[in-house]
Formats: C-alpha cells, structure tokens, sequence
C-alpha cells in the first residue's frame, strides 16, 4: 500500500514538473506579455507593441482610413510641431517608454493622439492575457480615460 | 517632444503592412464596440470653472396672486444693470469601458441681480428677492454611455438640481428637481452619430416631457462638423485645428427656482412660488487650448427670454401643462415680461484626453 502511494506522488511530481515546464511564461520576461498587436476600442487602428532594451513601445501597424481625402497616405497633420505634420501615420510609434512594474502593469510611459495632437502619460494594465486597459491622463491618474485594447491574432507570413 | 522617432531599426520601407489587414481577435468572444465618441467632436470637459455676466435689461413683473386670493401689483419695468455669476461644472469618469461608460458630475451656478436702482419694500416682491437673494443652482449628474454592438448604443443623462433663492445652506430635498433623457442611437460612421428619445426637462422653466435627437458630425476633412442635442442645443463647428474651434448655435437654458427665502414683512415662502425661467441664448463660441488640456472657452451673444413667470406649487407636485396643451391646468401666479440683453461667457476648462 505505502509502496503504491509513494509511486503515486513521485508520478504526480513529475507531471506537474513536466506540464510547469510548458508554460511559455515560465521562461520569459513577464513583461513581454505585452508584445503582441493590439486594437483600440474604436477600431480604427492596430498597435504593434514591441521590446526595445527594457522598454516598450507600440506603432500604428493597420489604419482603417490610410489615405486621406485626396488619397494621399495619411500623416500626423495634428501634431503641434509643425516640423513633423508630414509624418506618415501608419508606421507612427504613438506608445513609448512603457517600463514593466510587475503585477500585470506598465507605466512611466506616453500615449500620443494623432486625433488632436495631444501627448498623454499612461499607465496599462493587463486585465487579462488578450485584454489591456489603457489609461491615458493629466497629471493624476483620477482624471483621464481609459480604453480598452484587444489582442489581434499574430499575422502569418504571406508566400 | 521626440515622441516620434523611429528607433527600433526596421525601416518603414522593408515592413509588409498588408500582413496587418486580416486579423481577427485572438479571443474569439471579443466584440467590438460603438465607440462615444465621433472624430473631430469638441473635447468633453471635466473641470469648468466659468463666469457669466448679461447686460442691461428691464424687468416688467406682472399681478402676483397671493395664497389668500389677495392681489399685489405688478408695478413698473425696474432696470437690471447687469446680471452676473459664477459657473462651476465637474464630470468625472467613473467606469470607462468598451462596452460601458459612466460619468458622474456636479455643478453650481450663482445668477446676482444688480438693479439701476435697489427695490425697496413698496416695489413687487419679484424684485425684492432677485436682488437680495439672486438664483443658485446646485446639482449632480449622472451619464451613462452602453454600446450594444458596432454601431447601436443608448445613452442615459440624469440629473438633480436644487433652484431656489436659498443663501448658505440647502433647501429641503423635497425641493429637488429631476431632469432625465433616455436615447436610442446609432454610430454608422467614424463621424457620424445619432439618436433619438425622450427628455424629462426643466429648460424652458417648467416640467415637460419632449423628443430629443442627438446629431454629431464630422466633415470629411474635419473642418466642419454639427453637435445637436435637439432642442436643447444646436451648434455648427468649425474646427481651425484641433486645438481652435468655433461654433454657432444656440442652447436652451432654464430651470424651476423656488422662492425660498423670506422678505422682511413679506412671507414669501409660505407662498410656494417657483419662477419658471426659460430663456435662449443664440452665440458665438470660441474654445482654444491655453496649453495642453487647459481650454478656455469665450462666448459672446444674445439672451432671449422665453419665460420668467411665477408658479404655484403647493406642497411640491409640479404641474405639467405640455406647452398648454392640457386644459384645466392652474394658471400662473404672475407673469412677468423682461427685455433682452447682450451677454458673455467666459470659462477656463480641463478637458478629456
């Protein structure tokens, strides 16, 4: 009987040692959940987040209007430098800085809206592995807003 | 600010965009949303703290019918050299969601009457009270914004207001007026937005129940745009950029203001009098960014009076007579006339990202 139970749990340590071994985020930087496309709330427009050094950042992938009404690629016309309205916005990194700070959030970061040109500080939160809240506000957080993203399936290299 | 440099190597010219067309979601459950907003639609704003004033204009009160069946006269037109105050509005996001937003406000507004020449006793009691006590207004309010799928949606706006001639302290809660309006809309384009429904209001002074059309629009170029709430409010927007814009139009504004508080000889709160004030404000309004989320918003036009006329009623229930529609209902207790004046608007705002 001991010989059967002590067979059992050597059995049960091992699968769970072998099924721990398959969990992807077992070996990688919990941060780096975050990578992935994303699309906003409204549709518009898909993010590519992406590491760089230990920071993370997004850029506009697809847009539902690329082209403007003259069916010229459309570019970041709001921006309040002037200088840099000829910016294409499909390639536009409107994410920046985003430093991982455990417990499923990221903060120290920007979020640029290319609709009124205006820079916000954000914080996301990953509610969970295919959703982020994405809060963009002044100052303190208490006053601003958050949107919520939705993880895009990766796309398949075309032949 | 070098929020746009591209610093991650990968030249825009070597990236395949086509791969990003057809994706779906990678939890299949996911639905999209109608989004709140429309592109090019002015920011909403959270903190506002603004300052009205009116010019000149005459006050003409009319018999007012006492409790007692007793009569006091109207008397002559006094003039208002100015009528001013201040203007305090705060909306906060409580829940904002893809498929929920909910908003919860507060506000105040103080409305002093500055007489030519100060009433005295022997003058109507209409005069005595606005120029002693003024008009307030203290309310809180309550948004609520749910998608149903990509394109429908509903919008609830709720809200309780206390009016009176009250100074310090409240009124009792029994005095509480209850605005609310109920939509049904649809959200066809990134720029467009409408809806229909159904408004409990106080705007033009007394209780109504009317139909309201919700209409927002955004040109194709963004220069032009409409934000309709009908009939509460028209405006026609130019959008210079996104940071400058101009709107005509007009707003209906109004409320039930109880006549709480007392004149000396005069118990005017006993008499259970609300003056029902209506009055459309057809303007030019110009809103620009001073930095960053900071707007200020300066508006310029003409007040017409709609109605400034006195009520009865008797241990609250209000009296709903549908633009005189419903025979049978109690008339005024005085009807007063007043001329129209020119008016500014000036508030400093801090709006939504």
């Amino acid at each position: 009987m001991i010989r059967k139970l002590t067979f059992l749990a050597v059995s049960a340590v091992i699968a769970f040692g072998a099924l721990s071994f398959d969990l992807p985020q077992s070996t990688e930087d919990p941060g780096d959940r975050l990578i992935g496309i994303w699309e906003p709330s409204n549709g518009r427009s898909r993010i590519k987040i992406d590491r760089i050094g230990n920071k993370y950042y997004g850029r506009v992938v697809w847009l539902i209007e690329p082209n403007d009404a003259d069916g010229n690629p459309r570019t970041d016309i709001n921006n309040p430098n002037p200088d840099l309205r000829n910016v294409p916005l499909r390639g536009f990194r409107m994410c920046k800085d985003f430093v991982y700070q455990g417990e499923d959030q990221w903060s120290e970061g920007t979020l640029y809206d290319p609709n009124n040109g205006s820079t916000y500080q954000g914080t996301i939160t990953m509610r969970d592995i295919n959703t982020l809240d994405m809060r963009g506000y002044i100052g303190v957080e208490a006053i601003g807003r958050t949107d919520v993203w939705k993880r895009l399936k990766m796309p398949s290299k075309k032949k | 600010m070098p929020v746009f440099a591209q610093t991650d190597g990968t030249a825009d010219d070597d990236i395949d965009w086509s791969l990003y067309e057809d994706l779906g979601f990678e939890d299949e459950s996911i639905k999209r949303y109608a989004n709140a907003k429309i592109e090019g639609l002015s920011p909403a704003k959270l903190i506002s703290l603004g300052y009205d004033f009116q010019g000149p204009y005459g006050i003409t009160p009319g018999d007012l019918n006492r409790a007692d069946g007793s009569t006091v006269v109207g008397g002559d037109e006094m003039q208002v050299n100015s009528t001013s105050g201040i203007r305090a509005e705060f909306n906060l996001p409580v829940v904002s969601q893809t498929n929920l937003v909910w908003q919860m406000g507060a506000n105040y507004w103080n409305t002093s009457y500055n007489y030519a020449e100060t009433p005295s006793a022997s003058d109507n009691p209409l005069h005595q009270t606005l120029s002693e006590h003024g008009l307030r207004t203290s309310g809180i309010n309550t948004t609520v914004y749910k998608p149903l799928d990509e394109e429908q949606f509903i919008l609830f706006q709720g809200s309780a207001d206390m009016s009176g001639t009250y100074g310090s302290s409240l009124m009792p809660t029994q005095y509480l007026k209850y605005s609310a309006a109920a939509l049904w809309g649809k959200r066809p384009t990134e720029k467009k937005q409408w809806g229909v429904g159904l408004a409990r209001t106080y705007r033009v002074g007394e209780l109504n129940y009317i139909p309201v059309i919700l209409y927002n629009k955004t040109s194709a170029n963004n220069k032009w745009g409409t934000e309709a709430l009908f009939p509460a409010r028209v405006h026609v927007r130019r959008t210079i950029n996104p940071r400058n814009m101009v709107f005509l139009g007009y707003e209906l504004q109004g409320q039930s203001f109880r006549m709480y508080e007392n004149l000396p000889g005069f118990d005017l709160r006993d008499e259970d009098l609300e003056i029902r004030r209506g009055e459309i404000r057809v303007r030019a309004v110009y809103e620009f960014s001073l930095k960053n989320f900071i707007w200020m918003s300066v508006q310029a036009g003409y007040r017409i009076n709609y109605r400034y006329d006195v009520d009865r009623l008797v241990s609250g229930p209000d009296i709903y007579r549908a633009f005189g529609l419903i025979d049978g209902t109690p008339d005024y207790a005085q009807l007063n006339g007043l001329t129209n004046p020119f008016y500014v608007n000036v508030s400093v705002n801090l709006v939504s990202p």
